[in-house]
């Protein structure tokens, strides 16, 4: 049972991570930097768990904190360049803070063992959930806690005043600033919020893997991110996270029995699935008829 | 001093290959103002498929892998246009990028299928000369290599600004509606936008391997990032800027790692970027004015 636990913990970071950026992409703006804050996250989070042997909680509120405020830094000069110019510039940037994480070394002694990031070598022992003893299942509880919170937050957003400000940002830019909206403002925001929702998904990611290496964020990580909001659709949150399961609940692990071939299966369906539905699986059309199918049942009952 | 200016002009030569791979975005940026993410990995594809010849014809020439790089360099350009590109709605550019991140993936996984994860030889030509210039020595292969994509690139030019597809493919660029109002078949232009540049990819992974020695499919994720930062230097979709900014890349890049090491190189070639990003946004050859 475990196994499912765990793969159910897998696809609640990365629904969170599908999360973060999400409302980036609402905005019209694609970035590739996303795996660059999970990666703040996941090692600042570890840090204060390990080395100054904090409570997980703040540790995680600390992680995403900063991933926030370093993507609020990256996003005023990145945000000097449009559409597909941002998408190189958030790539180059999401390299370049694993490339740091890849020559960063700090490391104390810790009773008999020497703890803490070690450059390429990674920084192992993250060992919060076993030390105080938490059951797979806790684990998943507390990752999910964390999903559902963020949701919610995104839904009501997306009901809000500024959940309308960035959906009229990304559908044109132009007409968002001729009434009155502040671009830069909205941009920046979205992805200092963005950042930190990436940068709690790294902390929850550095505690149930125990061990992180700036191999695991790169490129592939960050297009993982992107892919999610694109593949299930921008109507809703719902469509991230269905996008999340198809690809790590279906793709991932429920081809495994195919071996090699999943791999070759794995591009080829991403390219299948956007020909076949351009705009995600869940696009407002199949909203609103998922909406129209679930009030006639309840009409009937 | 003398080590400098060695590894810049080293650094310059291979920095060909950059050029060749930042003229592939921004060509296809200029055309179709969309992003090909799996340009490079077809790249990379197009040479491992130059390898094939060798399994027909043993011991063929070195210059005949090379061909048939070129030449599997531009199918594949096709194939990335129809997978990614035709159908999909021209309105709606985050379909068409998702979809070349999945060409990517799949490009990946059939060169590590086919090759079964190793790194394969690869032939080069001259590799043994050295040719002394002053007190530098320049290597012959990497000598070749600058000079095959300065051909390549010449090809380009004259085929952009001497005959009608070339013409056309401008025309494309600067207003899609008036060329189809003129006339141009601006889906045949894209796609023969997506070949063109496929066949120059395909040069640019032969001329890599040759360079490089081994080719392996680990490269081309930072073969993509590369072609984007020279791309983003350029600027996007100006052809000089990104001959110009692929050349500076690779001789920056050869320097940084002669003070810096290998592992660090790559940190200060990111950091080069976000310093065009804050000054010159607009990249080297930025159209003046408020166009970007």
């Amino acid at each position: 049972m475990d196994f499912y636990w765990g793969l159910v913990q897998i696809i609640g970071v990365h629904s969170l991570l599908g999360l973060s950026a999400y409302i980036v992409v609402l905005t019209g703006q694609v970035s590739l930097a996303q795996a660059g804050f999970y990666a703040i996250g996941a090692y600042a989070a570890g840090m204060l768990t390990v080395i100054r042997e904090w409570h997980i909680v703040p540790a995680l509120a600390v992680g995403a904190l900063l991933a926030g405020a370093v993507a609020c830094a990256v996003g005023f000069p990145a945000l000097r360049v449009k559409g597909l110019m941002l998408v190189i510039a958030t790539l180059a940037f999401g390299e370049g803070i694993r490339l740091f994480f890849f020559n960063f070394d700090y490391q104390v002694a810790k009773g008999a063992i020497r703890v803490g990031p070690l450059g390429g070598e990674g920084f192992r022992q993250i060992r919060y959930f076993p030390e105080h003893g938490w059951s797979t299942f806790q684990v998943m509880l507390f990752i999910w806690a964390f999903v559902a919170l963020v949701m919610a937050a995104l839904w009501w957003f997306d009901r809000s005043r500024y959940g309308a400000v960035l959906r009229a940002v990304g559908e044109d830019e132009l007409a968002a600033q001729s009434v009155g909206v502040n671009l830069t403002a909205v941009k920046v925001s979205a992805m200092a919020v963005g950042g930190a929702i990436a940068g709690l998904a790294g902390g929850l990611y550095a505690h149930y893997t125990t061990h992180i290496e700036h191999a695991s964020f790169n490129i592939l990580l960050a297009t993982f991110a992107i892919a999610y909001p694109i593949v299930g659709g921008l109507a809703s949150v719902f469509g991230t996270v269905a996008a999340v399961i198809f690809v790590q609940g279906f793709l991932v692990e429920g081809l495994r029995f195919l071996g090699d071939w999943r791999n070759l299966l794995f591009g080829a369906l991403i390219v299948l699935a956007m020909n076949l539905r351009p705009y995600g699986f869940l696009d407002s059309r199949a909203l609103t008829g998922l909406g129209r199918l679930l009030r006639r049942k309840a009409a009937d009952a | 001093m003398l080590d400098l200016l060695q590894a810049a002009a080293d650094g310059v030569l291979f920095g060909a290959t950059y050029s060749l791979i930042g003229i592939g975005f921004t060509l296809v940026f200029g055309v179709m103002q969309k992003l090909n993410l799996a340009y490079a990995a077809a790249s990379i594809g197009g040479a491992y498929a130059g390898l094939l010849i060798l399994h027909v014809l043993r011991g063929a020439p070195a210059s005949a892998v090379f061909f048939c790089a070129f030449l599997a360099g531009g199918v594949l350009g096709y194939v990335v246009y129809v997978t990614c590109f035709h159908v999909l709605p021209l309105s709606h550019p985050l379909a068409s990028l998702m979809a070349t991140v999945g060409m990517l993936l799949l490009i990946d996984e059939v060169i590590v299928h086919t090759t079964a994860g190793m790194p394969q030889n690869y032939p080069a030509l001259f590799e043994d000369v050295m040719l002394p210039l002053g007190s530098l020595t320049v290597r012959g292969d990497l000598l070749l290599v600058f000079g095959v994509s300065v051909l390549g690139m010449i090809a380009l030019l004259l085929l952009l600004y001497r005959s009608r597809l070339g013409l056309a493919t401008r025309a494309v660029a600067q207003q899609p509606v008036a060329a189809q109002l003129c006339g141009i078949r601006v889906a045949r232009v894209n796609a023969m936008t997506f070949v063109i540049t496929g066949l120059l990819g395909g040069l640019a992974g032969a001329m890599i391997g040759a360079s490089v020695g081994t080719l392996s499919p680990l490269i081309s994720t930072p073969l993509t990032t590369k072609g984007l930062i020279v791309t983003v230097i350029g600027g996007l979709g100006s052809i000089p800027g990104a001959i110009l900014a692929g050349l500076l890349v690779g001789g920056l890049e050869n320097v940084f790692q002669l003070y810096r090491g290998v592992t660090e190189r790559d940190l200060y070639v990111m950091l080069l970027l976000f310093a065009f990003l804050v000054v010159r946004p607009g990249g080297l050859f930025a159209p003046s004015g408020g166009r970007r």
